[in-house]
């Protein structure tokens, strides 16, 4: 059994991983790895790899950071407003948190259509055995 | 581009064995289950003893990592992560024949995947995965930290260049702030969820805002009670975090990433 507890109580039963952003920490960093001399090279996985590493901690970060205070401050300001403008940070925050992990993700995506040369959607696929 | 032309024109002569992962010996594989690459090769099993080795064939000459092809490995592991013991290798394992995943994977680490799969019995990993919501630990940030809250009001519709140091010093502030929430509520997770665990890996954080991030191995007796505590603390952090588990998944995180290099 699977779940994916949100907050608010609100259940979407999302079966296993939700994407592509949940794999990639998961499949190119973690479990067993073949010894180099018998393994088969193959293009890109390096490559794959590195991009796939988030980094951490930089003046970039920091920089980002500050800048959110700066926009807090902003709707701070504006929090005279009931309602609307409440939900209007909301989703922007949803937007917000909706960071580098998905960025990965993206530029993943992006190497991997330059390689492939079609657009390709993160279809969900059925497995063997799965019964739909 | 070019060469990617000269790629689809060279026909791939040469294969593969690309491999997903390490399964006892008496689980069955449904034909037809497609694998990575385009056009997908067909997973099939290659048995050695009482171990089966997920493959499938991949043209050598086109580059795999595919968003789809991600997707597919973990899927296919995750799949059968809820019934059977699962070794997942590291995406990406590509060997020379179905002779060479006998001869040069199975055979030689036959005890050590043997055993392995004996200690996963019964077990599936299972990861949780916490974001903070930014403005929520902002705020918590400021009305804790007074000189955090004074440099928020310098750079307050300044100048972003004149007030460049100041920024960074705010931020530096936020981000090990949030270092420090993030080590506490990951102690507070697994408090949380002592007992109802059989081991526990912490993982890097991916991200400047993620909260708790690690994973589990869990009995499959005890994933209930586990999914409980998640929804639970999901409930009390809601106003700070969104907090999701991933499962059951293949244990990727407790294979020992150098096991098949011995």
């Amino acid at each position: 059994m699977t779940i994916a507890a949100q907050p608010g109580g609100g259940n979407s039963a999302r079966p296993q991983p939700s994407g592509l952003a949940d794999v990639i920490d998961t499949i190119l960093d973690k479990g067993l790895v073949l010894d180099a001399y018998v393994r088969v090279s193959l293009i890109g996985i390096e490559l794959l790899t590195i991009d796939a590493r988030v980094v951490i901690a930089s003046v970039d970060t920091y920089l980002r950071f500050a800048e959110a205070v700066n926009r807090l401050d902003i709707s701070q300001e504006k929090e005279g407003l009931p309602g609307l403008l409440g939900d209007m940070e909301e989703s922007g925050a949803k937007h917000k948190t909706k960071g580098a992990l998905e960025a990965a993700g993206d530029k993943l995506r992006e190497f991997a259509d330059s390689q492939s040369g079609e657009k390709q959607s993160v279809g969900r696929r059925s497995r063997g055995g799965e019964d739909n | 581009m070019t060469a990617e032309t000269e790629d689809k024109q060279a026909g791939g002569g040469r294969t593969g064995v690309y491999v997903y992962g390490i399964l006892p010996g008496d689980i069955e594989v449904e034909p037809g289950a497609p694998g990575v690459g385009d056009p997908p090769g067909e997973v099939r099993a290659v048995r050695y003893r009482d171990l089966t080795a997920l493959v499938s064939d991949v043209d050598l000459d086109r580059p795999l990592g595919r968003a789809e092809d991600l997707v597919t490995h973990e899927e296919l592991l995750d799949g059968s992560a809820a019934d059977v013991p699962v070794l997942p290798l590291r995406f990406g394992a590509v060997l020379a024949s179905d002779e060479a995943v006998t001869e040069e994977l199975l055979g030689p680490h036959y005890d050590e995947f043997a055993s392995a799969l004996e200690q996963l019995e019964g077990r599936a990993e299972y990861v949780v995965k916490g974001r903070y919501i930014e403005h929520a630990i902002l705020r918590e940030i400021l009305a804790d930290n007074p000189q955090a809250a004074e440099l928020g009001k310098q750079i307050s519709g300044a100048d972003p260049d004149a007030t460049r140091d100041q920024r960074i010093q705010l931020g530096e502030i936020v981000n090990n702030a949030v270092e420090a929430m993030r080590q506490a509520d990951t102690r507070a997770f697994g408090d949380a969820v002592e007992g109802k665990v059989a081991a526990s890996a912490v993982r890097p954080p991916s991200h400047e805002l993620d909260a708790v991030y690690a994973a589990f191995l869990v009995e499959n007796d005890k994933a209930e009670a586990l999914r409980k505590v998640v929804e639970q603390l999901s409930q009390e952090w809601q106003d700070r975090m969104e907090l999701r588990l991933i499962g059951p998944l293949a244990a990727y995180d407790f294979v020992g990433s150098a096991a098949a290099a011995g």
